[in-house]
C-alpha cells in the first residue's frame, strides 16, 4: 500500500498518510482531485469496493470531512480518502456513477449530515427521518437531549439530586457558603 | 430483465434442504456476548459522581439516594436510576463512568405489564443478571475524559537550592484549559474542602477563559486564594472523581492560574466592599494570620468597623513567618492582604495584645473580640540538651525577618512534617550560599512512608541533598562547653503502645550520632496564651489545654470568640474556614445588640 501511494503521490496531493494497520490506511485528498483518484484506484489499482461512505462534523474547524473508504478484495487492502468540505457550504461531489451504492450513503448523509450531493439519485427524499423538521440530527449543533426531552415523556414522579448540593444538605448545611 | 433476474427465484429453493438460520426457540435466546442489555452498578465502587446522567442524551437518569448508601468523602451516597422507558442502550454512560462500576449485561428481554418497572437502581434493586459476566463494558484503554495531569514546570534542584526564589512555575493558559478540561464538575471535592469552595464553576471559568469571573468566585469562599493556589493542602484532590481511574485534577494549580492570570491592579476592581451602611459597632482581631484575617475581611464588608492586632512586623501570620518563601513568595501574600485592607481593614502591626495593650481593653473598646493567635511556641523534646536546639519556627521567622541566623555546616533536623521539611529546605538553601553545599540531616520517629510531610515535600529535600533518616528517635543533644556538637539518636521500634499510645520503644544497641553544628526541633507547636492573663484563663472553658469553643468559634465568654489553628487547624484552609464561620456568628450578634439598641 506504501508503495502504491508512493506511486500516485507524484500526480495527486496527498496529506499524510496514517497506517491504522500494514493494510488499512487513511489518507486526506484535494476535493477537486477525489473522483479522478478513485476512478484510477478503482480501475488501474483493483479497489472495486466501496466499503463505506461517512461524514464527520469537525464544528471548531468550521469543516465536515467525508470518509470514502474502498477495498481491494484481492490484494485484502482497504484505503480510506479523507475529504474536507467547508461546512458552511456542505456539498459534497457526487460518486453514484462509480459506485451506485454511493447513492444511498450521500441520501444518508444529506438527511442525516445535511450535506448535499447535487446529482444523486433521489437524494433530496426521506432517507429515515419522517418528517424531519429539526437540525440534521448528526450535526453537532444539534441539541440531542433536549430534543428528546420535547419529543419523550418521562415517567411521572421522576426526581433527581445534584451531587453537590446533596452532599452540602447531609454533610454541611450549617457552614455558612460564602462571605455574601 | 437479464437471465440471472429470471432464474433466481428458482435458485433460491436449492437452500430448502439447509439448516434454517431462524432460531426455534426465539424467546429464550442469550444475545451476544458484547450485547448492551440492562445495566449493572458496582456498589462498591460506584461514587455518586453523576456523569452517566450528565452524558446521557435522553435524560434516562436520575441520581437517587439509596438504602446503604452514605455521603462521605468522595462519595454523594447517591446512585443512578435508569428509567429504560428513555434509555437508547448508546452506553455512552458506561463508557463515561469515573469509577469503572457501571457495565451492561447481555440481558434485553423482559416483559412486565407495570411500566414503572422499568425504572430502578442498577445495583440496588437486585436483577437476575447482576452477575452476568457477559455484557458491554468499556474497553480497558478508552476513557472519555483525560486520565493524566497536565504537566506543571519546577526549577530543578542544582538551580533552586542556593536561593529562595519560587519552584513551581504555575501552568501556562493552555496547560490550564487541558487540565480544566479533565473535570467533570460532579463537586465531589467542594465537601472535602474546608471552605467549601466553588471548584467546578471556577475550574469551568479557567475552561472559558474568564478568569476575572473565576477570581469573584474564588473570592466569594477564599480571600486567600492566591496563597492557597500555591501552598494548600489540597484534600479536595483526594476526593476527585477523576482519581480513580487517572490522576486527580490539579485543583490547587488551577485556582493559581486564575489568580495569576488576573492583572494585580484589576484585583481592586473586581473586589470591592459591598455598598451597605456603616454599623457603628467595631470588632477587636487578635493576629493577622488567615483565620483572623478572613474573620477581618468578611466583617469589614458587612460594615462593621474591624482592627487587627498583631505582634509581628507584617501580617500574614504563619504564611509569612512560617512557610519558606520558595513556596510562597511574599509579594504574593502583601497583594493578598491588601486587597483585604482595601475593604477598609486597619491592621497594627508590632501590637502585642498582652503587653501593648491588654485583653481587658480590648474588651471593654470593641463589641467584640477574636482570638486567632495560632500556634507560634515550638515544642521541645525535653532530651538532655534540648534547651541548647532551636525551635524551627523560631528560625523560620528570624529568616523571614532578615535576622542573621547561625549557618554552620552541618543541621540535624528532629521531626518528620511539613515544618521539619520547610527547615531543612530553608537551611539547606542558608548552607549552599554560605558554604556551597548542604549538610541537612533529618531524623524522625516514623518509616519514611509514615512521615506527617507531603510525599513531594520529601522529594524535594532529597533532591536538594537533605539526607533523610526515618525510625530514628532523639536522646541526648551533644554539646561540648556551649556549642552544640551532634544529635543522638536510637532506633525506633514501635512508636506506639498496644493501646495506641504515643511511647516510642529503641532499640539501644542501634545508637547514631548525627555531628551538627545546630539540632532543631520541629515536632509541633502549641499557642502562646500568656496574653490572656490569669483572671480570664480561669473564667474560659477548656477542652484538654485548648481555648473550648462552639460550633460557631464562640467561647464561653459572649465578647470573645476564637479561630485558626489556636483553636482548630491544621492549616491555612480551616483557618479561612474557621474565619468565616466566626465572623457570621459575630455578625448575628452585632446585628441583634443593634436591634436590641433600636
Ligand atoms: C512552617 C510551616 C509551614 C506550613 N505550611 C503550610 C502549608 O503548606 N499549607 C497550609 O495550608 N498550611 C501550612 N501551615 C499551617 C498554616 O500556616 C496555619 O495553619 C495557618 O497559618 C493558621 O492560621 P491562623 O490565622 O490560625 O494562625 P497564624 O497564621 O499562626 O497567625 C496568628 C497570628 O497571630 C499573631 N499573634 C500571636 N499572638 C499574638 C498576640 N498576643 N498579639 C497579637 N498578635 C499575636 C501571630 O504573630 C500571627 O501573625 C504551615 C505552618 C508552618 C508553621
Ligand atoms: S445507555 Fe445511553 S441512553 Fe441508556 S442510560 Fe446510558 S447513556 Fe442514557
Ligand atoms: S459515572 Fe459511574 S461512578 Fe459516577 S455515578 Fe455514574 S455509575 Fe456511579
Amino acid at each position: 500500500m506504501r508503495e502504491l501511494l508512493y506511486r500516485l503521490k507524484d500526480r495527486y496531493h496527498f496529506g499524510t498518510p496514517t497506517f491504522q494497520r500494514d493494510d488499512l490506511c487513511f489518507v486526506t485528498v484535494k476535493r477537486s482531485e477525489l473522483r479522478a483518484i478513485l476512478t484510477e484506484l478503482r480501475d488501474v489499482e483493483g479497489f472495486t469496493h466501496l466499503t463505506l461512505l461517512t461524514a464527520v462534523d469537525w464544528i471548531e474547524e468550521q469543516q465536515f470531512q467525508l470518509t470514502y473508504m474502498i477495498n481491494n478484495r484481492e490484494a485484502n487492502l482497504t484505503l480510506a480518502l479523507r475529504v474536507m468540505l467547508d461546512r458552511e457550504d456542505a456539498t459534497g461531489d457526487t460518486i453514484h456513477d462509480l459506485w451506485p451504492t454511493a447513492a444511498t450513503y450521500q441520501r444518508e448523509l444529506r438527511e442525516m449530515f445535511g450535506i448535499n450531493f447535487p446529482g444523486s439519485p433521489r437524494v433530496d427524499e426521506e432517507f429515515i427521518l419522517e418528517g424531519w423538521t429539526d437540525l440534521p440530527p448528526y450535526r453537532r449543533d444539534f441539541d440531542t437531549l433536549a430534543y428528546s426531552q420535547q419529543t419523550y415523556h418521562d415517567r411521572p414522579g421522576r426526581e433527581t439530586h445534584d451531587p453537590k448540593t446533596h452532599m452540602q444538605k447531609v454533610l454541611y448545611a450549617d457552614y455558612p457558603k460564602g462571605a455574601k | 430483465m437479464s437471465l440471472r433476474d429470471v432464474l433466481s427465484p428458482f435458485t433460491a429453493w436449492k437452500h430448502v434442504i439447509n439448516d434454517p438460520v431462524t432460531i426455534k426457540d426465539p424467546f429464550s435466546r442469550e444475545a451476544s456476548d458484547r450485547y448492551r442489555g440492562f445495566h449493572q452498578n458496582d456498589m462498591d465502587k460506584c461514587i455518586g459522581c453523576g456523569s452517566c446522567e450528565e452524558i446521557c442524551q435522553n435524560a434516562a437518569i436520575d441520581m437517587v439516594p439509596v438504602e446503604g448508601q452514605n455521603a462521605g468523602p468522595g462519595d454523594s451516597g447517591l446512585r443512578p436510576m435508569i428509567d429504560y422507558g428513555r434509555c437508547c442502550w448508546c452506553a455512552l454512560c458506561v463508557d463515561v463512568c469515573m469509577t469503572g462500576s457501571l457495565t451492561m449485561s447481555n440481558e434485553y428481554t423482559w416483559v412486565d405489564s407495570d411500566p414503572d418497572a422499568f425504572r430502578f437502581v442498577p445495583g440496588v434493586d437486585a436483577k437476575s443478571w447482576d452477575l452476568e459476566p457477559k455484557g458491554y463494558q468499556r474497553e480497558d484503554e478508552r476513557r472519555l475524559t483525560g486520565t493524566v495531569r497536565a504537566p506543571m514546570g519546577e526549577t530543578c534542584p542544582e538551580d533552586r537550592i542556593g536561593n529562595f526564589d519560587e519552584i513551581v512555575d504555575g501552568f501556562t493558559a493552555e496547560q490550564a484549559i487541558i487540565e480544566a478540561d479533565r473535570c467533570v464538575e460532579c463537586g465531589l471535592c467542594v465537601a472535602t474542602c474546608p471552605a467549601h469552595m466553588d471548584i467546578p464553576d471556577y475550574i469551568s471559568k479557567v475552561r472559558d477563559g474568564d478568569y476575572e469571573g473565576g477570581l469573584q468566585l474564588l473570592y466569594e469562599t477564599n480571600p486567600f486564594s492566591q496563597a492557597c493556589g500555591r501552598i494548600c493542602t489540597h484534600k479536595c484532590e483526594t476526593t476527585c472523581a477523576a482519581m480513580h481511574e487517572g490522576d486527580a485534577i490539579a485543583i490547587r494549580w488551577l485556582k493559581r492560574s486564575i489568580t495569576d492570570s488576573v492583572p494585580r491592579e484589576r484585583y481592586f476592581d473586581l473586589i470591592q466592599k459591598p455598598d451597605v451602611p456603616e454599623t457603628g459597632q467595631s470588632v477587636a482581631i487578635i493576629g493577622a494570620g488567615p483565620a483572623g484575617l478572613t474573620t477581618a475581611y468578611d466583617l469589614a464588608r458587612k460594615g462593621h468597623q474591624v482592627v487587627v492586632f498583631e505582634a509581628l512586623d507584617k501580617p500574614g501570620g504563619m504564611m509569612r513567618y512560617g512557610i519558606p518563601e520558595y513556596r510562597l513568595p511574599y509579594h504574593v501574600l502583601d497583594h493578598e492582604i491588601s486587597v483585604i485592607e482595601s475593604m477598609g481593614v486597619e491592621i497594627r502591626c508590632n501590637m502585642r495584645v498582652g503587653q501593648e495593650i491588654s485583653m481587658d481593653q480590648l474588651k471593654t473598646a470593641y463589641d467584640a473580640v477574636v482570638l486567632s493567635i495560632g500556634l507560634h511556641q515550638g515544642r521541645s523534646t525535653r532530651v538532655p540538651g534540648s534547651e541548647k536546639a532551636e525551635a524551627a519556627i523560631d528560625l523560620l521567622r528570624r529568616i523571614t525577618a532578615g535576622e542573621e541566623v547561625p549557618v554552620p555546616e552541618q543541621v540535624a533536623v528532629i521531626g518528620g512534617g511539613n515544618v521539619a521539611m520547610d527547615i531543612a529546605r530553608s537551611m539547606a538553601r542558608l548552607q549552599k550560599i554560605k558554604h556551597g553545599k548542604v549538610g541537612v540531616t533529618v531524623t524522625a520517629l516514623e518509616e519514611l512512608d509514615r512521615f506527617l510531610a507531603d510525599k513531594e515535600e520529601i522529594e524535594e529535600a532529597l533532591e536538594e541533598g537533605c539526607d533523610i533518616f526515618p525510625a530514628r528517635g532523639p536522646q541526648e543533644i551533644l554539646v561540648d562547653g556551649d556549642t552544640v556538637t551532634g544529635l543522638r539518636t536510637w532506633k525506633v521500634d514501635a512508636i506506639f503502645d498496644a493501646e495506641g499510645r504515643f511511647a516510642p520503644k529503641y532499640d539501644e544497641d542501634d545508637e547514631m550520632v548525627h555531628p551538627a553544628g545546630m539540632v532543631v526541633e520541629a515536632i509541633g507547636q502549641m499557642a502562646d496564651i500568656s496574653l490572656l492573663g490569669a483572671e480570664l484563663t480561669e473564667q474560659l472553658e477548656w477542652n484538654r489545654g485548648r481555648i473550648m469553643i462552639d460550633a460557631d468559634g464562640q467561647t464561653s465568654e459572649p465578647w470573645l470568640w476564637a479561630a485558626g489553628d489556636a483553636v482548630s487547624g491544621p492549616d491555612v484552609i480551616h483557618a479561612v474556614a474557621d474565619g468565616h464561620r466566626v465572623a457570621v456568628s459575630i455578625s448575628r450578634m452585632l446585628t441583634a445588640k443593634r436591634e436590641a439598641l433600636q
